[in-house]
């Protein structure tokens, strides 16, 4: 029997994050009262976290394909544009609706126009839905590819600016809880629920790549089989 | 306890509409994994090169 390693990563990613959500409510320890307005709200930093940590390998799988296709012509690197800007969206959207959500009950807003962090962020997921609904609006071709991967290829460069933001322009964004100096020590149970969280919404997230890539791959070829039948080839 | 019942709907969305865009991506590869199959039997082949602009840049190389 043919091992289907795209739906078995889904599902342990998707058992993993509920796992981490029962955890996140009723076993992690809750965060002191007067350091935060929400001490409840904190909680989303376990869906946060991991959603925009899976958003960082998400926009660097789209780097990768973007490159192979611009400088290889690579078929597997324009698979892997096409899983990576449809993750980097899913997860995008998923780190900015929890971090709103967060936002408004901690700070009395969802969205701070100020903060570097949130805005870059915000643009990167804005270019994995540009790209998303740019491909599925053009005709499939070599300058559609050629333009759709020299956006991802370029627009990688908010994630080095996003991921340092905090440290240099902290405004309203909390600043790293992991490396971040003294004031990023993390309890040992937190810790362990982010850290599951982490695995989880990775392994979720690959399962996502390999099944967007697979899909991809089975458009062309059905494309392929009916330009044959339509005597074309 | 209010604030952790909004939380616990939060999550529980954020959960739904994963596991709505997981369902949709099982299904579509299914769907078309079986389109292909009855199109390559019908057509009576193999499996071949899928990638049409791929074979076409190699090609004008």
């Amino acid at each position: 029997m043919r091992v289907r390693h795209g739906e078995v990563l889904l599902a342990s990613g998707f058992i993993g994050i509920m796992a981490t959500l029962f955890l996140a409510l009723k076993w992690a320890p809750s965060v002191s009262i007067d350091a935060f307005a929400s001490p409840a709200a904190q909680r989303i930093f376990y869906w946060h976290v991991p959603s925009a940590w899976a958003a960082f390998i998400a926009f660097s799988v789209l780097f990768a394909g973007s490159a192979l296709w611009v400088f290889k012509r690579s078929p597997f690197g324009w698979r892997l544009h096409v899983a990576g800007s449809e993750a980097s969206l899913a997860c995008g959207l998923m780190a900015v609706w929890s971090g709103c959500v967060w936002g408004a009950a901690e700070w009395g807003t969802p969205w701070d126009w100020t903060d570097v962090r949130l805005n870059t962020f915000g643009l990167l997921t804005l270019l994995a839905l540009f790209l998303v609904l740019g491909r599925q609006s053009q005709p499939d071709g070599i300058e559609s590819r050629d333009t759709f991967s020299t956006f991802g290829l370029y627009g990688f460069v908010l994630v080095p600016i996003t991921y340092i933001a905090t440290r240099f322009w902290q405004i309203r964004h909390p600043g790293p809880v992991i490396g971040g100096g003294e004031d990023s020590s993390l309890s040992s149970e937190m810790g362990l629920v982010l850290l599951l969280g982490a695995i989880s919404f990775t392994i979720l997230i690959a399962g996502h790549m390999i099944m967007s890539a697979r899909i991809t791959e089975y458009e062309q070829r059905l494309e392929r089989l009916q330009n044959k039948m339509d005597g074309r080839i | 306890m209010e604030g952790m019942t909004y939380l616990a709907i939060a999550y529980l969305g954020m959960i739904l509409g994963l596991g709505i865009w997981t369902w949709t991506v099982v299904t579509r590869s299914r769907n078309l994994q079986l389109r292909i199959k009855a199109l390559e039997n019908s057509l009576g082949l193999e499996e071949f090169e899928s990638d049409i602009v791929a074979t076409e840049v190699s090609n004008s190389e």
